[in-house]
């Protein structure tokens, strides 16, 4: 007994980590690292907030410098104008569809490819990974056509519809072998209990879930966010763009103004970055549940 | 085993479906789905009959000053023409080389849209939407002059011009003094020679935007103008065959001339019109002392220097004569601006593009600085800047203007021929390779 | 009596195959709900896009007029003996072959560095995942901005007393592939490092515990204990790198549009520029095709000789 005891070691961590390392060089090579990862990862984003705060003739003759003096009309015209806000909240509302679509229907369908035994399973499986395998700027003309075709040109739809057709590949692909790792005592005991397979799959599984859900409700949030070309042939009203079109066409629009386009950039960082914050447990939390099972 | 079979059965239904609806929709005219942005029923939409007309209007002016001017143009046309409305949608420049060929293809056009000739203008006909403004337009297209003709296809007119550009050197005259030059070059050997005080006095001499492309391609293609005879490269552009011995001596004429090292370190990345790093930002700044461009440049330069004497500082003078060429030192390289009008209202279309090229119209466009060379002579009078006004005079004196190549070319072979010129500029392949671009 | 016992066996029989039919329509039933909307979803605007432009590489075609010029695999053809194409496979290669050789030992390292408890390891988590956050439209524009001539990074280089590490970055042909895979590598290695440090977490303590005590260095514990059991999780990081470098598209596009003389070219970028933009979609969906295949091979090749030990385990683990 005693000696089951003593084989945990009595200190923890300190001791550990010298006895691993043997040095303090693993402690200094973490504390380089850190700092050379913080630098190269902020200093570029820290360059395009600080940039918006100067005039473009400042950048021409100094791209290096810090704002001299500090120019608030860059932000300032760019908040006020509403281009900024409209752009925002169509790029809000169609990722929210977006999302939804992608993780309701992919998480019906993880399940069924997870729960249920039939022929065919595998390949259709398989045929969901193709959206994996294929870039989205080629489909774009024939996706142009059929949209068209439906009426959903110039629709908010016809941008969230096919972004949750893609994303249903990387959702399935996460959440099938996440929900095949539910233990199948929880299944047993429900079918014993006289629970239909939907109950067990909307009482039962689903909060189970939760953690594999937000995380693909996450990266098909960004995606969507981001996605360029699709909205690009899809609205030709300016009142319609997402965000990144946005800045696209703000970059193009005022291509002699960088000072303008950095600053127009940094606010578009803005929500892709504040809703990682937000959600940066769930991913990290997901991610690692997804991975250990 | 059935299940499989259902499945698959069902998805492979499924896809054929979609692409029988596509291949149905794409051959033909039929799709009755079109929500067409605020175009109203009417093929002869004519203002004079009183019915209500919506005109949609596609144009690239997404900056100031034209942005606001052509807005203004747009309600003025309204307020004479009772019943018309026109719906103004600025699309970027860039863009409309994906959005036209896209709303082509369906009910979805817009009625008026930006339209520069040529080749370009030939494959969009093909589509069958663009609409043939020959007899609407006769009364009034002899007031522009033969520059209209560049927006004729197969003898018909399809679009209507309402600026013109030609290219040519736009240079510093304060950097020329500092090098010691006193007067512009009229000659290849002339240019070299200026090339090389420039670099003793630490001047970058010529920027160039080689990045985009089509900057080389304005090189090339004056070498070529100064090499081959007129009929020669009119027959060339006409039949697509630059097999002519002419070609190949102007890709040798520029590879001697780049041999001289004239441009600016690194502008194989350099792009033309992006940020003060760009070959406009550089010559508006200081840091070199010409370019080969278009007549937009001062604008563009503008934007990208806190100096505000800039336009003081800025000459022009036209490509120089280039020794044993066949072709016609004083030929011009250019182009212009124009609309289209589609089928659904072509009528109206016409009749507002009539406005667009009328004197009162043009003396705006001159005044606001939107663009500098109008297409009706009557407003050349407007001009104000000297240099512009040289410009107009050397644009009406010359016995020659060519299109672009890669809009008088059909547009696959435009946009080879652009590729094949930037790589030879840049060092990559031979004289003969930008000729053989042209397939 | 005696004949209900005789049928009984058969009565039974008979109520169980009806069960079992019922049972059985119930699930297909079942199944075309859960599945079915998916399918559809996917199959018009995926599926079917991805057929119609396999039905394009067939043709010649502008974009404008009806489809009729039918031929064959000619556009394939053409594909494989242009020059550029060929070079811009050879570029997606060496950027897939570079992210195995440099981005995947520095996540390793980066993440096991990171493994440590340290102050603020959320906010540096954060940090960390942050540029892949950011739209690849948003990171292209920024590093277009800090690698022009003079530019941000030149004047840092040049300030730390770098300064004979300046490079024309973007017009130097013989360097500007590897500029592009210095971006790509900013935006997405902090994604691998993510992925890592959560499979690291699934590693229990006494297994090093275990290793160290029976005398084994850091380097060696890392080596034969927990490099192995990171084996799923690098395996998969694998196959997501692999794939994006081969459909690497938008920082390329943004930044050098292939070029110069498409020394930067990608498949994507090929088939973007001389495709669509060239108004010859048929070329250009056959190029995108080839892309497909390409990856579909490699997909098909990576599941069963790469992650197939893994399925049975990964299975128990999670991840597929």
């Amino acid at each position: 007994m005693a000696t089951v005891a003593q084989r945990r070691p009595v200190r923890p961590r300190r001791w550990r980590m010298r006895r691993r390392d043997g040095s303090v060089l693993g402690g200094v090579l973490t504390w380089m690292a850190v700092v050379v990862i913080v630098v190269v990862t902020v200093v570029p984003l820290l360059y395009v907030v600080l940039s918006g705060f100067r005039s473009t003739g400042q950048l021409n003759t100094d791209p290096v410098a810090l704002p001299d003096p500090w120019v608030w009309s860059n932000y300032r015209d760019i908040l006020t104008s509403g281009d900024y806000w409209r752009f925002l909240l169509n790029s809000t509302v169609i990722a929210v569809i977006a999302t939804a679509l992608a993780v309701g229907l992919g998480a019906m369908a993880a399940f069924a490819l997870s729960h249920y035994a039939f022929k065919g399973r595998e390949l259709i499986y398989g045929v969901f990974t193709i959206g994996l395998l294929f870039p989205l700027g080629v489909a774009s003309l024939p996706l142009y056509l059929v949209l068209r075709d439906i009426g959903l040109l110039e629709s908010p739809l016809g941008v969230a519809i096919p972004e949750a057709a893609f994303s249903l590949s990387i959702t399935i692909v996460i959440l099938r072998p996440f929900m095949r790792a539910i233990p199948q005592e929880l299944f047993d005991a429900a079918m014993l209990d006289g629970a239909s397979r939907l109950a067990y799959f909307w009482r039962i599984l689903l909060p189970l879930s939760a953690p594999a859900l937000s995380t693909v409700a996450i990266l098909a949030f960004v995606t969507s966010w981001n996605f360029y070309l699709l909205p690009l042939l899809v609205f030709n009203e300016t009142s319609h763009f997402t965000l990144p079109l946005g800045v696209a066409t703000f970059q193009s629009q005022y291509s002699q103004d960088t000072a303008r386009i950095l600053a127009f950039t940094a606010l578009s960082m803005i929500p892709s970055l504040a809703f990682f914050v937000f959600a940066q447990r769930r991913i990290v939390g997901g991610l690692t549940g997804a991975i250990k099972g | 085993m059935r299940s499989l079979r259902l499945r698959t059965a069902v998805a492979a239904a499924m896809a054929v479906g979609a692409m029988a609806v596509v291949a149905a929709c794409g051959s033909g005219d039929s799709s009755s789905t079109s929500t067409g942005a605020g175009t109203s029923g009417g093929s002869t939409g004519a203002a004079a009959s009183g019915e209500p007309v919506t005109l949609t209007w596609w144009h690239n002016a997404t900056n100031d000053p034209l942005k606001t001017l052509w807005g203004k143009i747009a309600k003025d046309y309204e307020g004479a023409n009772a019943g018309v409305t026109i719906k103004v949608q600025p699309i970027q420049n860039e863009q409309f080389t994906t959005k036209i060929p896209l709303a082509l293809q369906g009910d979805d056009f817009p009625d008026v849209y930006q339209q520069w000739g040529g080749g370009q203008q030939a494959t969009q006909v093909q589509s069958g939407k663009v609409a043939d403004i020959t007899d609407q337009v006769a009364p009034w297209i002899g007031d522009i002059g033969g520059i209209a003709d560049g927006w004729k296809t197969d003898g018909k007119q399809y679009g209507v011009p309402y600026s013109q550009h030609v290219v040519g050197f736009w240079y510093r005259k304060d950097l020329f003094e500092k090098a010691g030059i006193t007067e512009p070059p009229t000659t290849l050997d002339e240019l070299n020679a200026d090339v090389q005080k420039l670099k003793d006095a630490g001047i970058a001499p010529i920027a160039i935007g080689a990045k985009d492309r089509w900057p080389a391609a304005f090189w090339w293609e004056y070498f070529a103008l100064r090499a081959c005879a007129t009929d020669t490269m009119q027959q060339a552009l006409a039949n697509v065959d630059f097999s002519d011995e002419c070609f190949v001596k102007a890709g040798e004429d520029m590879k001697a001339f780049m041999d001289t090292k004239p441009f600016q370190d690194g502008f194989e990345g350099t792009t033309a019109q992006q940020g003060a790093g760009s070959s406009a930002g550089m010559v508006a700044n200081g840091k070199a002392a010409m370019e080969l461009q278009g007549t937009w440049n001062p604008y563009v330069m503008s934007d990208l220097t806190e100096d505000k004497e800039l336009f003081s500082k800025l000459g022009w003078f036209p490509f120089p004569e280039v020794e044993g060429g066949a072709g016609d030192p004083h030929a011009a390289l250019g182009g212009g601006d124009g609309f289209s009008c589609t089928t659904k209202q072509a009528d109206a279309c016409a009749a507002f593009l009539e406005y667009l090229v009328s004197p009162e119209v043009q003396k705006q466009l001159v005044s606001s600085g939107a663009t500098t060379l109008p297409v009706n002579p009557e407003a050349a009078s407007a001009i104000t800047e000297p240099t512009v006004k040289d410009i107009q005079s050397y644009v009406n004196d010359t016995p020659f203007m060519q299109t672009y190549f890669d809009v008088a070319l059909p547009t696959d072979i435009g946009q080879a021929v652009n590729d094949a010129i930037a790589d030879f500029t840049v060092g990559q392949g031979s004289p003969e390779d930008v000729v053989a671009a042209v397939r | 009596m005696s004949a209900d016992l005789a049928s009984r066996p058969a009565r039974r029989a008979t109520v169980r195959r009806a069960a079992r039919h019922r049972l059985l329509a119930r699930r297909r039933l079942e199944l075309a709900l859960l599945l079915g909307p998916a399918l559809l979803l996917f199959g018009a605007f995926v599926l079917a896009p991805i057929g119609i432009a396999a039905y394009y590489s067939l043709h010649e075609w502008s974009g404008f007029g009806p489809i009729s010029d039918f031929v064959g695999f000619d556009n394939y053809r053409r594909a494989f003996e242009d020059d550029v194409f060929r070079g811009a496979i050879s570029h997606n290669l060496i950027i897939a072959g570079l992210s195995l050789l440099i981005q995947l030992p520095l996540a390793i390292a980066l993440a096991l560095l990171l493994n440590r408890r340290l102050r603020g390891q959320g906010a540096l988590r954060l940090i960390v995942f942050a540029p892949y956050v950011l739209s690849e439209a948003i990171t292209a524009v920024l590093w277009l901005l800090l690698l022009q001539p003079d530019g941000a990074v030149d004047q840092t280089l040049q300030a730390v007393g770098l300064g004979g590490l300046v490079q024309p970055w973007l017009a130097d042909r013989d360097i500007v592939l590897y500029t592009m895979f210095a971006v790509v590598t900013w935006k997405y290695i902090g994604f691998g490092i993510i992925l890592l440090l959560a499979g690291l977490q699934g590693i229990p303590s006494e297994l090093r515990d275990a290793a160290a005590i029976d005398g084994a260095s850091p380097w060696q514990a890392t080596r034969y204990v927990i490099l192995p059991l990171l084996g799923p999780t690098i395996r998969i990081w694998i196959f997501l790198s692999i794939i994006g470098s081969l459909q690497l598209f938008d920082i390329v596009w943004i930044m050098t549009g292939g070029g110069p003389a498409g020394s930067s070219a990608t498949m994507a970028t090929y088939l973007i520029d001389r495709g669509f933009r060239r108004y010859q979609f048929g070329y250009g969906s056959a190029v995108a095709v080839i892309l497909f295949l390409i990856c579909f091979v490699f997909a098909l090749l990576y599941q069963r000789y790469a992650l197939r030990r893994d399925t049975r385990g990964a299975l128990a683990q999670g991840v597929g």
